[in-house]
């Protein structure tokens, strides 16, 4: 593997508009129950700011992907620049991948009993296009990055989020920059 | 939480019995001469019944069972992969078995005249016999292989109620468990009273160490959240009372009683011993899979 592709999300600038699920749905005409991409709200807890505050998750991409180790019909495949391809025409719908994965990522859709997953727009990406959720991103919060130590290193690039399975488990090829703590003035 | 996943509970309980009376044959066949050919013949044909119908179960789990074949294509790196070939061995090597059941003469019967047995008898009697305990402990060895890996499929970093050496552990015990039991059954008649305290004494030996290992499998659970999810699901189950009243506490009395008191001949005391242990272990199967919490994204939707 050359490189491993992922996707950067900026919770800072993420507002929750849900536009990256719709470019999905619509560059693949999904059916309704499976969401290859979900927007989630943080906790607030997690971030005392007396804003709501998101994050984006399709398929990761993992360095170590559970679903590809434990598919027995060899559906998913890794290519050269890291991203897990799956391919619905060789799965037979045994639901294992959808167990394994700690994203609840890989989806079975219950009409035509197979599992289906974000493949990261790879064809796209070969005719030098961003994927649909990114080129949707009205502001700009998602972003498909080379997942690598200088990214890592970066100032605020944070490779999990509260809320979020340990990246320990399949070491999933996304980063987020979290919320910036914001100073609250109480007035009494 | 799981689902009622059935084609599993039956594919995995049916199979594991199916092993087991072939594993228990081969046990009772270890000193030659000492297994009846009765119970060889029953034992096979119901042991092959029984992995025809697990297989079948099995592909009722798959969206696609059409092409099921597929299912061998990753035997690298996944388990379902390798439980699928070892069971498609395990059920050729029963084939052999079924083979041999048809070509086995009986036994020569008790009081036989001993000089009407020739020489050439004898050594066909030696031969049948070599290859019929070949041929259990080869399916054997292929099935026990094969339950193991059905439990590693399971053996998962995401489930941490499962991520343990516990699908291992109790799926080869319920495999030891009903094995012995249902071959009671099948021999009920058939055994001599030292081959059923034998059986017995398997079955006892399975159910403690099923209840300690499950004593000690909750109290890890508790390490983790998920695991301590699980936990609380089945404490709160009455599917879980049930289980262990059917499946642990009373097979328990009534091996206990019945081994006390020497009643290793009474049919009903080993049926009603037999049933408890299946309907315990169906639902033990059931709350495996019901129990089973992964680690998930816990943010808001």
């Amino acid at each position: 593997m050359s490189k491993q592709l992922g996707f950067l999300h900026n919770s800072e600038k993420c507002v929750g508009c849900r536009g990256c699920e719709m470019a999905c749905k619509n560059e693949y005409q999904i059916d309704a129950a499976p969401q290859w991409r979900k927007v989630f709200q943080l906790h607030e807890e997690d971030f005392s700011l007396p804003t709501r505050m998101f994050f984006s998750m399709a398929c990761n991409h993992c360095a170590h992907p559970e679903c590809l180790r434990v598919c027995p019909v060899e559906a998913y495949t890794k290519r050269d620049d890291g991203i897990v391809v799956h391919d619905p025409n060789r799965c037979i719908g045994c639901r294992l991948c959808t167990m394994a994965c700690p994203y609840d990522r890989p989806q079975i859709n219950s009409a035509k009993k197979k599992v289906e997953k974000c493949n990261l727009c790879y064809q796209r990406i070969d005719n030098g296009e961003q994927p649909a959720c990114v080129a949707a991103c009205i502001p700009g919060a998602l972003e498909l990055v080379e997942i690598n130590d200088i990214l890592d290193q970066k100032t605020g690039v944070l490779k999990t989020l509260p809320g979020l399975p340990s990246p320990k488990l399949t070491t999933p090829s996304i980063r987020f920059i979290g919320p910036k703590q914001g100073k609250q003035i109480r007035r009494d | 939480m799981g689902d009622w996943e059935w084609p599993l509970i039956l594919f995995t309980v049916l199979g594991q019995i199916a092993i087991g009376i072939i594993v228990m044959l081969w046990w009772l066949d270890r000193d030659r001469d000492h297994l009846d050919t009765q119970l060889f013949k029953q034992g096979v044909y119901v042991s092959g019944g029984l992995l025809i119908l697990a297989l079948l179960a099995s592909l009722f789990h798959l969206g696609h069972p059409e092409v099921a074949y597929r299912a061998l294509a990753h035997l690298g790196s996944s388990w379902l992969s390798r439980e699928i070939l070892l069971f498609l061995l395990t059920f050729l090597a029963w084939i052999n078995l079924f083979w041999l059941s048809r070509r086995q003469t009986s036994s020569h019967p008790i009081g036989a005249d001993a000089a009407t047995i020739t020489t050439a008898e004898i050594a066909a009697e030696g031969q049948q016999s070599g290859n019929r305990s070949l041929g259990l402990g080869i399916t054997s060895v292929l099935g026990l292989l094969g339950i193991a890996s059905s439990a590693m499929i399971y053996v998962l970093p995401r489930v941490p109620a499962w991520n343990n050496v516990g699908p291992v552990l109790f799926f080869l015990l319920t495999t030891g468990l009903l094995g012995a039991l249902v071959t009671l059954v099948l021999g009920r008649k058939l055994l001599h009273p030292t081959q059923k305290k034998l059986l017995l004494q398997c079955s006892l030996g399975c159910t403690i160490a099923s209840l300690l290992f499950y004593v000690i499998y909750a109290s890890m659970l508790s390490a983790s959240m998920e695991g301590a999810t699980s936990l609380n699901f089945l404490l709160s189950s009455p599917l879980f009372w049930a289980r262990a009243l059917l499946g642990w506490f009373a097979p328990l009395l009534l091996l206990v009683s019945m081994l006390k008191n020497s009643q290793v001949a009474k049919t009903n005391l080993i049926l009603t011993l037999t049933l408890f242990s299946v309907l315990g272990e169906v639902l033990g199967r059931a709350l495996f899979y019901l129990s089973a919490t992964g680690i998930q994204i816990t943010a808001l939707f």
